[in-house]
């Protein structure tokens, strides 16, 4: 990193990027034989984390969620970072702490109200706050800024501003550290940019006088991987299964898309781009949608209002497993038949013997590894709490599965078996819907994949074209330019 | 990673492993120090008071004392069972209890209708609290401890208004009315077997039947609940109804049993009835709020009392007694359920993070709001 650059890091998911990151902020320690050079001097990973190398050159980090209470306001939130101003009797000097923090503020928004809670602020001015909070104590303004993909939830409009703030941190001689996942970004903003793959550095080089294509083959390599792919053939022949016109929400601007019988519909994009939304408000599992249509033709040819709820038949495998999937203190037993209860109810009681037989079922279905139904559905490991999950909702027998990060804290091998699991229940005429951060899900399970960006349908890959490298660029919004590989 | 050995061993879950364990294990399983660690508790406390005062203590007379005495607040404790289970406190219950006595008392003593009609309107003004908790619960959605103490107060103010803070009594109340609670059976009072009769109901509802699994689930993760299909708000307005209902006659009991319409006939079952729930859920089926456990619970807490009590120490040692044993039974438990991973106590402490999807905040991106271009409205 040399003083006043734009240092992009870029790679795949599991590159390494965020190790690194961990490794640098201390939070990691590294192997043995890792060295760093801070100003010219050698220290070690320690005192670069907590500061005590003796220089003052700082490296400071914002990272993705930005670290802030938003229930306090910009004041507090400097503070709580920086140390609170106290008066002679102890009580916090909040004039001079307005003061220090308008201060701090001023570089980048000079008319800014840092009595503001930052739950009202927008999402860029929360970054701006983080990143105020991490130069607070940069006496000369020198030093690294480590930013961890600031513009992943940052709506498209904001991105410009953030922009501005970091070429500004740059003209002051900062060297800033950024990472990110939209390569666009890279061109846009970056003096020089590295590649990491499978943990190792591939280039680092001049940003000028290099191409996307470039870029992106240094990201991929040139091995050419065995990917697994679903055995599943095209279903657009087939009759529709679900209609959605007109999706908007927080970050959905009118998205428009069909599902076939039997197919799997892969969503690909970036947070901000919708992609983590669209599942939800399909499945009526968060009422925060401004407008949409869904129609499932083989049900009714009625149109319903998302906002109403969409009608049964399209279900959510939610992505937090642990906060929005299994039932923690409950069996496997009990977190596989949870939705299915009223099928062994008779007169209201519950008949044990039924349950059990389902849930042996669905355990050798699944092939879940457990020690037993009754074993705590947390002793399992990601993998098979995914499968019980699975279990749970095909259960249930929806029209529509909708999945979103399937394989999200799943090791490889686990990962292929549930790509079987859900590949065998298309083949028999289930329709899947496939929202993943993970490009390689989208590679491995669907037949057609539909791009999102800024929020509406940008592009669609079916057939030869889903490949991980045609995900990766119609994602940067580079249609002609994947067309310009073909 | 175990990647591999995941895959393979896949399909090795037999028949076998998924039948109940043998009789033998079961057994040394249900009767384990872990499940009722409060029975073997329950028993030292009798040797030793045994010991202590042993020409009062071990009699006949003691137990029925133990019994009868603690039978009401048995029934409070049952009460709070349900929400607790669906994740909601019901802090108004032992306030209804209190409604109710005094309506069932006013209505006996001014008024000519018959005892059966006075105790079903008491019935149904518990039962409009409990409707009044779920709308400020679910409904409204303010936290379940705030919003039932606050129902709380309301219920304290329909008890004074139709009491005037005086006692409500007439040798009406000596008749019929007074039978409720002081009829014995087997020598013992009928809030006894009234006691045993709900714990049963409770019981049944909970472990035998689907909407006890889904109050439970509720309970412990609600928005994997939701997501799994349940209608977790009306089981947590279910749940409150509920509790209002055997709040209400307990309340009744509890009136039958003083002789007359107290305005503050509930209050002291709040802390006793909720130290003898979170005492019952760390016994017999650890982390989950159960209905014999509770009664263990009442049993274990008012056994140390009367004993206590017997052996001539002051009051203030009795409160020390319960703060203690529920310390220590919990920090236990919390021993416990930290190596096994989960329960239902730790989900009350996680209750505020887990929230709901953030709301949007303000960025929310401008909606072109199309309608779909075929429109075709079947109603």
């Amino acid at each position: 990193m040399r003083a006043g650059e734009v240092h992009a890091l870029v790679g795949h998911n599991g590159s390494g990027k965020s190790t690194l990151i961990k490794v640098l902020a201390g939070y990691h320690a590294p192997d043995p034989g890792a060295t760093v050079y801070l100003d010219g001097h050698e220290v070690t990973f320690d005192e670069l984390a907590h500061g005590r190398h003796g220089s003052d050159t700082r490296i400071n980090f914002v990272h993705q969620d930005l670290g802030l209470v938003l229930e306090l306001n910009t004041i507090d939130n400097l503070a709580l970072h920086g140390g609170f101003a106290r008066t002679r009797f102890g009580r916090v000097h909040w004039r001079e702490q307005r003061r220090r923090a308008r201060q701090l503020m001023a570089p980048f928004d000079r008319t800014f109200d840092v009595t503001q809670l930052l739950s009202k602020v927008t999402p860029v001015e929360r970054t701006i706050v983080a990143v105020a909070g991490a130069l607070q104590g940069w006496i000369t303004g020198h030093g690294v800024l480590v930013l961890d993909e600031p513009t992943a939830v940052l709506p498209p409009k904001e991105v410009g501003r953030l922009f501005e703030i970091v070429r500004g941190l740059r003209a002051r001689g900062a060297g800033i550290l950024y990472v990110s996942h939209r390569l666009d970004e890279v061109f846009e903003l970056a003096d020089r940019v590295t590649v990491l793959r499978n943990g190792r550095r591939v280039i680092t080089s001049d940003v000028d006088g290099m191409t996307k294509q470039q870029l992106v083959e240094h990201m991929l390599g040139d091995e050419a991987k065995a990917h697994y792919r679903a055995d599943l053939s095209a279903a657009s022949g087939r009759p529709v299964e679900l209609e959605v016109r007109g999706l908007a929400g927080r970050y959905l601007r009118g998205a428009s898309f069909t599902v076939h019988q039997g197919e799997v519909l892969g969503v690909a994009g970036l947070p901000a781009d919708g992609r983590d939304e669209l599942p939800r408000l399909i499945t009526d599992a968060a009422r925060s949608a401004l407008a949409g249509w869904v129609r499932m033709p083989a049900v009714s040819d009625r149109w319903v209002d998302v906002r109403s709820g969409n009608g049964d038949g399209v279900v959510l495998l939610p992505p937090d497993r642990a906060r929005e999937g299994i039932i923690s203190p409950m069996s496997v037993g009990e977190n596989l038949s949870l939705s299915s209860l009223g099928a062994f109810s008779s007169l209201g009681r519950l008949v044990r013997g039924k349950e059990r037989r389902f849930v042996r079922q669905w355990v050798s279905r699944m092939t879940v590894t457990a020690t037993g139904p009754d074993a705590p559905i947390t002793t399992l490991s990601g993998g098979n709490q995914q499968k019980v999950l699975f279990g749970r909702v095909l259960a249930i027998e929806p029209r529509v599965l909708v999945l979103c990060e399937p394989t999200a804290g799943v090791d490889i091998g686990a990962r292929q078996a549930i790509y079987e699991l859900v590949a065998a229940q298309v083949r028999s005429g289930l329709s899947v819907v496939v929202a993943s951060s993970d490009v390689s899900d989208l590679e491995a399970l669907c037949t057609r994949v539909i791009v999102l960006r800024d929020g509406v349908v940008t592009d669609e890959l079916a057939g030869d074209e889903l490949t991980e490298y045609h995900l990766l660029h119609a994602m940067e919004g580079g249609r002609d330019f994947a067309e310009a590989l073909t | 990673m175990t990647a591999i050995v995941d895959l393979d061993a896949g399909a090795e879950v037999t028949a076998d492993e998924l039948q109940q364990p043998p009789l033998g294990d079961r057994l040394r399983s249900a009767l384990s120090v872990q499940k009722i660690s409060g029975i073997y508790v329950l028993l030292a406390m009798i040797v030793l008071f045994s010991i202590w005062v042993p020409e009062t203590f071990l009699s006949w007379d003691t137990a029925r004392q133990i019994l009868n005495n603690n039978a009401v607040g048995a029934m409070a404790a049952l009460a709070l069972i349900v929400p607790l289970a669906a994740g909601v406190f019901d802090i108004s219950v032992p306030y209804v209890m209190t409604l109710s006595g005094v309506w069932c008392s006013w209505v006996v003593v001014n008024t000519e209708l018959p005892l059966g009609l006075a105790i079903v309107i008491a019935m149904l003004v518990a039962v409009g609290v409990g409707i009044v908790n779920g709308i400020v619960v679910v409904a409204f959605k303010i936290d379940s401890l705030i919003g039932t103490l606050a129902t709380g107060f309301l219920v304290q103010a329909l008890v004074k208004w139709r009491t005037g803070s005086k006692v409500v009594t007439s040798d009406e109340l000596a008749g019929g009315f007074s039978r409720i609670a002081r009829n014995q059976f087997l020598e013992l009072t009928l809030p006894v077997f009234y006691a045993l009769a709900i714990a049963t109901v409770i019981w049944y509802l909970l472990e035998h039947t689907a909407t006890g699994r889904r109050i439970y689930a509720t309970g412990f993760n609600r928005d994997a609940t939701r997501l799994a299909g349940v209608r977790t708000a009306r089981i947590q307005f279910g749940a409150l109804v509920f509790s209002a209902t055997l709040a209400g006659f307990a309340g009744i009991v509890l009136a039958s049993q003083l002789g007359s319409g107290l305005s503050t006939a509930g209050d002291s079952y709040l802390l006793g009835a909720f130290a003898a729930v979170f005492l019952g859920a760390t016994q017999l089926k650890n982390g989950r709020f159960n209905a014999w456990g509770t009664m263990i619970g009442i049993v274990l807490l008012g056994t140390g009392t009367t004993g206590l009590g017997l052996a001539n120490q002051p009051q203030w040692v009795q409160d020390v007694f319960r703060g203690v044993v529920l310390i220590a039974s919990l920090a236990l438990t919390g021993l416990q359920v930290r190596k096994a991973g989960a329960s239902s106590m730790r989900s009350w402490l996680r209750r505020g993070s887990s929230a709901e999807v953030p709301a949007p905040d303000g960025s929310t991106a401008a909606a072109s709001t199309s309608p779909p271009i075929h429109r075709k409205e079947t109603v």
